[in-house]
């Protein structure tokens, strides 16, 4: 590829916001639906799924030249379950509360196409450091987005954040609720795509003038 | 193709009345016996029974399957005029959810004293099964209600033509794997104590079978693989692929209710996927502002949906 | 196909380094993971009893365990119990489903060991007939202090309106319930699963076996007055607690709002616990003092 390669701190900021998996990526968002009720929640999956991909890289990246081309997506989505099932063991062991609140999604960290997708387009392709940030850029930025829906939700739902009330009446039971999970994701979406564009608007600006 | 289908239709019949059969239960007697109202239990007999000996409260012991041991109090037996029918009324509303067995320690008709009967009650096993699959399909539907298999959902839920494509992709090999899943969980897991194993064996199932039917159609149907091969890999994708075996291993369903939770999951995407491309479709034509344009109409418009599903939440036919 | 071998390997040395990764993970976590399971239970079965920091339990409190077991022999079923005995060991007591005695064995297991399912199950192998095959029903913890019964606890699961809800239940000597704590639900938060909540939970506390056998969900709002002590929000004298209770507390239980199925579910679980342990400590109390068994309970 022709391209300059990325600084980390680079890849860092691209996971948080040009390839935010939630918000511009569109990928993983069941649990972004699911269980971003709580700010607590949101960053423990969040945790959870950076130590994964962050893992998954780094295994990819080391043994990238092992691997046969044409069995290369189940032996990604092998290294991914087992990194899974560990995390998973891990949790139930030392952190139950934790691990009840987020129940079946745990498990179905194995389905988010975006750390398959992590693995073959950066990986795959790159040396160990460097897929070490790209990993942890894109957990950041999954992690970024379920907390500040958490983050909504919580705070609009139950007037509470992280268990701590902070607001005196419940506004809104909507936001709790897990259908509000759309909702909230969509205006999400809006909002960044608006972002978007008033970063493209300047920067035609800067060009023209 | 309609010789196979005659077939088919026929083993699907007797299957069913098989299964319906199979938990009339009991002694030949008894032709009929269900729960009636909240706290009685109909009895249907083949002949005329003794009256004296049938209003013997006495001579009943009725218990909840997994209670042996509990007898439930009879209030009162009261036989029909014809003698053909007997309505056992308890003191306490029965609780329905679990079979009940009667034991009847003496029936005599016409004379001849037949001895004891014993059979169960329960309520209708095809209902069960049949509330499984209405559970899986809409009550609990896996994008509306359990918000999962999203990311495929809003990439195939474009057009009526893709979603139907991935519609019915997906409910076969949901069920194809779900059932090869249960059968390798319950014979060589769980005897092994190996249950950790479950994610990486349900996965590696999921991708051989997508893996394998891949081949196949590529090599029998070239035509049918143009129509739904795309679709094959993003099932790989979905979060509900693997979300349904690990819920019949949580569950504890036996096969059958395996296959007809599967099976449900299965419509109830089809049925979520043709519902929202439908409303997507319409939506290119409608005017909407700029930033809201694409998947965030979509997720507003998956809310929606979410809202009047929750309508379905409770619904017990069954 | 000159790949194939390739494939073939590599597959195979993937699947057992995963396997041997995880395999050493399960051995590493499986210690740690019942520890916390019973350290949490623990906690339930104290907040069942009704024992906080500032009220803890006496250190004299002891906690035993009878375990029931189904029996299925070729040509009878029956029911069986296992019993600890004041010599730290335990026997096994058979009984028909009438309620007869039909043997007695003792069994070489401690107390200690027989909270491990694997360790009961050959404890009991070893001294029933081969042809003999048994399945666990359920347990019953019973807390002694200074020798007498003080308090029965209850782990038990009941169909809830989304999946199983898991529940401990403490009832003292005369089958008052004493605390009702929510051990495992997975109800709609915000709706079901508010049965956690103080407001829900501590209705139970206090109902008399009479008002248990008659309990019923009411669909009314919950006074305000009622929800107070109930939640322990203010301070009240113990005079104007029991006025209060005496006002509103009978055999009904006000629903939670949007979630009345789940309140019935909770209602007649415990309704249906109740009833049959009743009537089960019954049968085995008389067995106990018929057949001289030297029971620690």
């Amino acid at each position: 590829m022709a391209r300059k390669p990325k600084s980390n701190f680079e890849l860092i900021l691209n996971g948080l916001f040009n390839e935010n998996p939630i918000f511009r990526l569109a990928l993983s968002m069941c649990p972004a639906v699911g269980i971003s009720t709580t700010l607590m929640n949101g960053f423990l999956l969040g945790l959870a799924v950076l130590f994964v991909q962050v893992a998954s890289s780094c295994t990819i990246s080391l043994l990238k030249n092992y691997i046969h081309p044409k069995i290369r997506i189940p032996t990604y989505t092998l290294v991914i379950a087992t990194w899974v099932t560990t995390i998973d063991l891990i949790l139930s062991a030392f952190f139950p509360t934790a691990y009840k609140a987020m129940g079946i999604f745990i498990r179905l960290i194995v389905t988010f196409s975006i750390i398959l997708m992590r693995l073959e387009v950066f990986a795959a392709k790159n040396p160990l450091i460097p897929s070490f940030w790209d990993g942890f850029g894109m957990g950041l930025g999954f992690m970024f987005g379920m907390m500040t829906l958490g983050f909504i939700r919580e705070l609009l739902g139950a007037g509470s954040l992280f268990g701590h009330q902070v607001l005196p009446v419940k506004p809104l039971l909507f936001f709790i609720l897990p259908v509000a999970g759309f909702f909230c994701v969509g205006f999400m979406m809006a909002v960044f795509n608006y972002v978007e564009y008033l970063f493209k608007k300047a920067k035609e600006k800067k060009i023209r003038g | 193709m309609s010789r196979a289908k005659g077939v088919a239709v026929f083993v699907l019949i007797a299957l069913f009345i098989a299964i319906s059969n199979a938990y009339a239960g009991g002694s030949r007697f008894i032709t009929k016996a269900s729960f009636l109202k909240k706290d009685k239990i109909i009895i249907h007999f083949a002949g005329a029974v003794d009256k004296k000996i049938a209003e013997d409260i006495n001579n009943y012991y009725v218990y909840e399957r997994t209670d042996p041991d509990i007898p439930l109090k009879i209030k009162n037996a009261s036989l029909s005029e014809d003698g053909k029918t007997l309505i056992l009324t308890f003191a306490e509303e029965l609780n329905q959810h679990s079979p009940h067995v009667v034991v009847i320690k003496k029936l005599v008709s016409a004379g001849r004293n037949l001895g004891a009967a014993i059979f169960t009650v329960r309520k209708s096993y095809v209902g069960f099964l049949l509330s499984i699959l209405i559970g899986a399909m809409l009550v609990h539907n896996f994008v509306f209600t359990k918000y999962l298999g999203l990311c495929v959902f809003f990439g195939t839920s474009k057009r009526k033509a893709t979603a139907i494509g991935m519609g019915i992709t997906f409910t076969i090999v949901m069920v194809c794997s779900a059932m090869i899943s249960w059968f390798l969980y319950h014979y060589v897991l769980k005897p092994l104590n190996l249950q950790f194993f479950q994610v990486v064996i349900f996965i590696g199932i999921v991708s051989l079978i997508v893996q394998a039917v891949d081949i196949i159609l590529r090599k029998i149907n070239p035509f049918l693989f143009k129509a739904f091969g795309i679709y094959l890999m993003l099932v790989l994708a979905n979060c509900v692929i693997l979300a349904v075996p690990l819920l019949i291993v949580v569950n504890g369903y036996n096969a059958i209710e395996a296959f007809v939770f599967s099976l449900g999951a299965g419509l109830g995407y089809f049925l979520a996927l043709f519902l929202m491309s439908s409303v997507r479709e319409k939506l290119e034509l409608a005017n909407v502002p700029p930033s809201y344009q694409g998947l965030s109409i979509a997720f507003i418009t998956a809310g929606l949906f979410g809202l009047a599903f929750m309508g379905f939440s409770g619904m017990s036919i069954f | 196909m000159r790949d194939f071998p390739r494939i073939i390997i590599g597959l195979t040395v993937a699947c057992v380094a995963s396997a041997f990764i995880m395999g050493a993970v399960f051995m590493f976590t499986i210690k740690a993971k019942k520890h916390n399971e019973y350290m949490e239970f623990k906690e339930a079965m104290y907040r069942a009893l009704g024992y906080t920091h500032k009220n803890p339990a006496p250190k004299t409190l002891q906690f035993h365990e009878i375990y029931r077991y189904i029996l299925h022999e070729p040509n009878k079923d029956y029911m069986g119990y296992m019993i600890p005995l004041k010599n730290g060991k335990y026997c096994f007591v058979a009984l028909s489903f009438e309620g007869n005695f039909l043997y007695k064995k003792d069994l070489n297991i401690t107390e200690e060991e027989a909270r491990e399912k694997t360790a009961r199950e050959k404890a009991l192998v070893a001294v029933l007939d081969p042809s003999v095959k048994f399945f666990y029903a359920n347990k019953i913890i019973i807390a002694i202090n200074n020798g007498k019964r003080v308090a029965y606890l209850l782990p038990r699961g009941f169909a809830g309106f989304k999946t199983t809800i898991k529940v401990l239940l403490a009832l003292d000597a005369d089958y008052t319930i004493k605390g009702l704590e929510i051990l495992e639900q997975e109800e709609d938060p915000g709706l079901g699963g508010e049965i956690v909540k103080d407001y829900f939970k501590n209705q139970f506390k206090g109902l008399t076996y009479r008002q248990i056998s008659q309990l019923k969900v009411i669909k009314k709002p919950l006074p305000e007055e009622y929800r107070k002590i109930l939640e322990q929000e203010e301070e009240f004298t113990e005079e104007e607690i029991r006025k209060i209770r005496e006002k509103y507390q009978d055999s009904h239980i006000y629903a939670l709002t949007g979630a009345t199925i789940t309140s019935t579910c909770v209602t007649n679980g415990v309704k249906n616990i109740v009833k049959k342990f009743a009537y089960r400590i019954k049968v085995l109390d008389r067995i106990i003092k018929a057949q001289h068994i030297n029971a620690v309970i």
